[in-house]
């Protein structure tokens, strides 16, 4: 998994994907830091990163999942990473967290904002850190979903396409039914800005990821017999 | 060694490949030979277990790779069909990434990177992108993610397509080299290739195997008559009535006729009588001058063709007698 993993660090970082998606990101952060918290004068962070998750995880993580196995097929370069004494589980582990880690240096350089705070105002830091966590897991499992995604086609669009639709569908079918709002990320990240650690949302969206990396594991073991 | 028995690969209602069954013996390089969409690359895709097959057993040293597929994969060195390479590396960051996937111990991995790069000529451009290499380094490139590590057992898809001439006669040399430290199967539709290489050729024609031999067995066993190529100059035209004189010639036939005054012909005899002392005695004697003389040679070329014909013509029989039967009913 490590061999994988740091493969596919280093692939983000040379290629235009990994500084892309974490300037966009930036770019969101900042908008919304001005937007929510200097506007308004507040100290409160956890509407920067509430806004973040939604328009920014959005646009940033199909960018970052399309690849990770479309590309492998597209080029054949699948063959070598199957024929490898690796296993499944551990493709598909190293790829899903060499996307985590893309994500987590985001979170990471948020601090910064919270470090201006600082200097106007007092933090809670417990809260951030809360609410950091609750990013990361909507993060974990966005990316999970999007991997799957990308694990079903050699079209890098399609993927994105894929993914864009499953973690943006929700938000409008909730209206017509109150199950859709078990697969909105968004919805179960709500809690984390005010500092609450909800086990519910926490085990739905771990459950959510680890659900998808399963299936993934499968797909990618059930072609083997099929293709 | 690797032994393939009854594999059969079907996806839906066409079957790639048809209960097949060969084996390798160590040491040996064997050639699989057959027209494009034969089942050549799905047959090394199963050897190597990137795809399962559908009924059958493969093992590699006697093991089974959908039991132990860790163990055995680590014994197998692929060059897939296509050269598949990540473009954003370079050769070295290449290799090490598959001396790390094929899990070469961290101590021996820069050692096992650089002889490997050695071997493979890819010192020169080991740190340049892989996307900027030529094709020709390309296919080193992806031969060197197959050799890493060791492997005893180096199966090779199409490893000279798309190269030129200069190219082929390298990467054709390096795996003779590597032929004797391992076991090579290597797929190719370029028949001289395949006898320049191989000690063993299977030839696969719509997921069938049609015949398991030496290039040297093929060749004598395809061959029904014994051709001789003469080109001679014959002003008398002495050649019509040469037929009289040796009883052994089934036909005379002229292949060309030469600017020069010479003219090309092509004896037929049967296959088991060589005419060649014969005809350097006697044409002499009828005024005719010899300029060349030599043994028409069937190649595997022929070899090939004529077995997939055969194939074909048992096919139509069998079908003929089946649609006969189906009358009869």
């Amino acid at each position: 998994m490590w061999a994988i993993y740091k493969k596919e660090v280093k692939t983000y970082f040379l290629s235009p994907i990994g500084y892309i998606s974490i300037g966009i990101f930036m770019l969101m952060y900042s908008i919304f830091f001005y937007v929510t918290t200097i506007f308004y004068g507040s100290v409160d962070m956890g509407n920067l990163y509430y806004a973040t998750a939604r328009y920014g995880l959005l646009l940033m993580v199909p960018l970052l999942t399309m690849r990770i196995f479309s590309e492998e097929k597209k080029n054949g370069t699948e063959q070598l990473l199957l024929t490898s004494p690796k296993s499944v589980t551990s493709i598909v582990l190293g790829k899903f967290f060499a996307a985590v880690t893309v994500i987590l240096i985001t979170v990471l350089f948020s601090i910064v904002y919270s470090v201006i705070v600082s200097f106007f105002g007092t933090v809670n830091i417990p809260t951030i850190l809360v609410t950091m966590l609750g990013f990361i897991l909507v993060a974990m499992a966005a990316i999970s979903i999007g991997m799957l995604a990308s694990s079903l086609t050699e079209n890098q669009i399609v993927s994105a396409i894929i993914t864009i639709a499953v973690l943006v569908a929700p938000w409008f079918l909730v209206d017509l039914s109150s199950v859709f709002s078990s697969i909105d990320l968004i919805d179960k990240f709500m809690k984390f800005p005010y500092g609450l650690i909800s086990i519910e949302d926490m085990i739905s969206l771990l459950s959510i990821t680890v659900m998808c990396i399963l299936i993934t594991i499968i797909l990618i073991k059930r072609r083997k017999a099929v293709k | 060694m690797i032994e393939l028995k009854n594999v059969t690969k079907r996806y839906g209602s066409t079957i790639a490949v048809d209960d097949i069954s060969f084996e390798v013996k160590d040491g040996e390089v064997v050639g699989l030979l057959g027209p494009n969409g034969a089942g050549k690359s799905t047959t090394m895709n199963m050897i190597t277990g990137f795809i399962e097959p559908t009924s059958g057993q493969i093992l590699v040293n006697g093991n089974d790779i959908l039991r132990k597929p860790k163990k055995v994969k680590r014994q197998i060195g692929y060059m897939p069909e296509g050269v598949p390479l990540y473009y954003e590396l370079t050769p070295k960051e290449f290799v090490s990434y598959m001396a790390e996937l094929k899990l070469v111990k961290k101590k021996e991995r820069k050692e096992e990177v650089e002889k490997v790069l050695n071997e493979t000529g890819l010192n020169e451009v080991q740190n340049k992108l892989i996307r900027n290499l030529s094709r020709g380094y390309k296919q080193r490139v992806s031969l060197a993610g197959a050799l890493v590590g060791n492997p005893d057992v180096i199966i090779l898809d199409e490893p000279t397509v798309g190269l030129d001439p200069k190219q082929i006669t390298e990467i054709r040399t390096l795996i003779k080299k590597l032929g004797k430290k391992h076991t090579i199967i290597l797929s190719s539709h370029i028949l001289s290739e395949v006898s320049q290489i191989c000690e063993k050729v299977v030839i696969i024609n719509k997921g069938k195997i049609i015949a398991v031999d030496t290039p040297e067995n093929l060749e004598k066993s395809t061959r029904e008559k014994n051709g001789i190529s003469v080109t001679v100059e014959d002003p008398k035209n002495n050649m019509k009535i040469l037929k009289n004189k040796i009883k052994e010639i089934k036909s005379i036939e002229l292949v060309k006729d030469n600017k020069d005054g010479t003219k090309q012909y092509v004896i037929i005899s049967s296959a088991d009588v060589d005419l060649r002392k014969k005809l350097f005695e006697i044409l002499p004697k009828e005024d005719i001058v010899i300029f060349e003389l030599k043994k028409t040679e069937t190649t595997l070329e022929d070899a090939f063709i004529k077995l997939i014909d055969n194939v074909k013509e048992s096919n139509e029989k069998e079908e003929k007698n089946l649609n006969i039967k189906e009358e009869k009913k």
